[in-house]
């Protein structure tokens, strides 16, 4: 006998109400890594972006085109590195969107000065720029498909109406983890030059991506292009690449917000419901711990007994909500990847496992505080009165 | 050398001038008045009174369980008053075992474990406590029940283990409130003869209430309470 034992017995009295509490409790530690884990892939893709970027999109819209003579003048202004055009060709492999990965017109010359995180092998990027309708894949891609040099892709458009056939040229990897390759990237030319391409759509591109040579200044380069375009019929809108993935994150920040608050909604379900069990276990026991007092266990004593009964709680809750997150969380990002692209391979880091862990137990020792202290203030002769 | 001499040993229990009341509400409830009372070392005493008459507060207030409106509470030389709560509870610890009408054993823990339980407070090591649980639950003859738990013994027996529990810090005040009112005549008897060893062979200072004749007889002295007042 001790109190380890003394406390695992009163755990003990209702296995049936320990275990749903306990399940309870893991459910709703599950629910809140995994939505931890949803905020985190939000922020992750403006994380991964560079500062020394800007991207030029059309003022009016993101889906608006700019003109291929932009390249130029955006090319000659001082702070300018590096310039590349892309094109969201948005094609799909079959009718429906079930197959769907990501797939650009880039300017094959420029590219990889201003995305250096992409890279292959000289050979291969070689063979890419040659062919007018080459194209380069992204090592998961390619191991989606199982895809290698060689290989004709054709793509159904859906913005470019037709049938497009695209020759793999070569593979692209990340420099570092993060970098999305499961994309396809095909030379512009492949669009611009072709007789499938739509009224109005000759000569013109999606964005322009711009390389700064000082992230700090990269403000005043923004501006400068923009004033350089203010008053033509294109006018354009350029930001970091940061601040461009930001506003899109920002888009969404009212969804973004209700998944923080739902969040912290658990939390507190966690607590009640915690709570709730430590509170009905202490108040059918209130005979018993007034029977401790009198025997001169003292208030202290009783207290720390509950709390370590809500934390043994709020442990096995935690350790069971850790074990069954990878499973639902990983299964949900593998389920949005093709669409989104851009999720690391580990989505769920291992901080927001501990820290939802940590929060777990914190909740239930906060839950244990108040059936512990009321099992305390009532006086010993009271307790003592009360029949069961 | 005279027999006046020999100061008398200061008394075990010594209640002077102590009154209690309750408040509901506004209105102020007398439970017990002017009680003045002394209790030797080793007596057995027995407090009958009809229900209300203020018995199981007059015992609350000798185990410190509780504080008299006025008046001072002495036991075993120590006015309880000048207790804290803490050190309430360390006294108690030592000084007092209790039984209770309805045993209070816990109902999750063996016998052995509920004997133990007050032993979890004195530094004695587990091997020691063994011990002592062993020789307590071979004084209410139930060394064959220590792994057994309280809903699958008889009251008679639960009330045994709870005597048990209560002399195994070997306090010096065991104090009973109606012991044997929820047991039948012969674990009543079973249990009075328990506490006739506790007072002859251990020499311990037992306080009872009780409602049954039969049990106050057992005792050397009893007291009567009407409305909280001492006859
Ligand atoms: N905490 C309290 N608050 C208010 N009144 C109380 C409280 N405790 C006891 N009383 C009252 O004090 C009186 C005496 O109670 P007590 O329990 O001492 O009686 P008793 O003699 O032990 O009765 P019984 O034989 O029924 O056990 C009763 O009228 C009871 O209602
Ligand atoms: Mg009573």
């Amino acid at each position: 006998m001790n109190y380890v034992r003394l406390a695992a017995r009163d755990l003990l009295r209702n296995p049936l109400r320990l275990s749903l509490t306990i399940l309870a409790g893991a459910v709703g530690v599950t629910a809140f890594i995994f939505l931890r884990t949803v905020i985190d892939i939000f922020y992750f893709g403006a994380q991964a972006a560079q500062v020394d970027r800007l991207i030029v999109r059309n003022k009016v819209s993101i889906t608006e085109p700019l003109p291929l003579s932009y390249y130029a003048r955006i090319a000659a202004l001082p702070g300018v590195t590096a310039v590349t055009h892309q094109e969201w060709f948005g094609g799909t492999l079959g009718e429906t969107q079930k197959d769907f990965f990501a797939n650009f017109a880039i300017d094959p010359v420029t590219f990889l000065d201003v995305f250096p995180e992409f890279t292959t092998s000289p050979a291969e990027l070689a063979d890419f720029r040659n062919d007018p309708c080459g194209a380069l894949i992204g090592e998961k891609l390619a191991r989606r498909f199982g895809w290698k040099p060689g290989d004709r892709v054709t793509l159904k458009g859906q913005i470019y109406p037709g049938d497009w056939t695209f020759n793999v040229r070569g593979i692209y990897t990340g420099t570092r983890p993060g970098v999305d390759t499961t994309a396809l990237v095909f030379g512009y030319r492949c669009l611009n030059e072709s007789e499938q391409l739509p009224e109005g759509l000759k000569d013109m591109v999606g964005i322009y991506a711009v390389r700064v040579d000082d992230p700090a200044r990269s403000g005043q380069v923004a501006a400068a292009i923009d004033g350089m375009f203010d008053n033509s019929p294109y006018p354009t809108k350029a930001e970091s690449e940061k601040a461009f993935q930001l506003g899109f994150v920002a888009m969404s920040s009212a969804i973004l917000t209700a998944v923080k608050v739902v969040s912290a909604v658990i939390l507190l379900i966690i607590l009640l419901v915690i709570g709730n069990t430590l509170a009905m276990g202490v108040r059918e026991r209130t005979r018993d711990i007034a029977t401790l007092r009198a025997m001169g266990f003292r208030p202290r004593t009783v207290v720390m007994l509950v709390l370590a009964e809500s934390s043994v709680i709020g442990l096995m809750a935690a350790a069971l909500g850790v074990l069954a997150a990878p499973t639902l969380v990983n299964g949900f990002a593998r389920a949005i990847a093709s669409q989104f692209g851009q999720i690391p391979d580990n989505v769920m880091r291992g901080r927001t496992l501990g820290v939802s862990a940590l929060a777990a137990v914190l909740v239930s020792l906060l839950a244990g505080a108040g059936p512990a202290f009321r099992a305390v203030r009532m006086s010993v002769a009271e307790g003592l009165r009360k029949v069961a | 050398m005279s027999l006046e001499a020999v100061p008398a040993p200061p008394p075990m229990v010594r209640l002077e001038g102590v009154s209690k009341t309750y408040r509901r509400g506004t209105v102020e409830v007398p439970v017990l008045e002017a009680v003045d009372l002394a209790i030797d070392p080793g007596a057995f005493v027995a407090f009958m009174g009809p229900s209300g008459s203020g018995k199981s507060t007059l015992l609350n207030l000798i185990s410190g369980l509780d504080q008299p409106t006025t008046g001072i509470v002495e036991v075993a030389g120590r006015n309880l008053a000048e207790l804290n709560d803490r050190e309430l509870s360390d006294w108690r610890a030592a000084h007092v075992g209790f039984v209770f009408q309805l045993y209070n054993l816990i109902p999750v823990l063996t016998a052995a474990e509920n004997v133990e339980l007050p032993l979890l407070l004195t530094p004695l090591s587990r091997a020691e406590r063994r011990k002592h649980v062993a020789a307590a639950l071979d004084v209410v003859g139930l060394s064959h029940r220590v792994g057994h738990r309280p809903p699958q013994m008889s009251g008679g027996e639960q009330q045994r283990v709870a005597i048990a529990r209560a002399i195994v810090t070997d306090p010096d005040l065991i104090i009973a409130d109606e012991p044997t009112g929820d047991l039948d005549r012969k674990a009543a008897e079973a249990v009075l003869d328990l506490f006739g060893v506790l007072h002859h062979d251990l020499h311990k200072t037992l306080v009872m209430v009780t409602h049954d004749p039969h049990a106050a007889e057992r005792a050397e002295r009893v007291h009567h309470l009407e409305k909280g007042v001492l006859q």
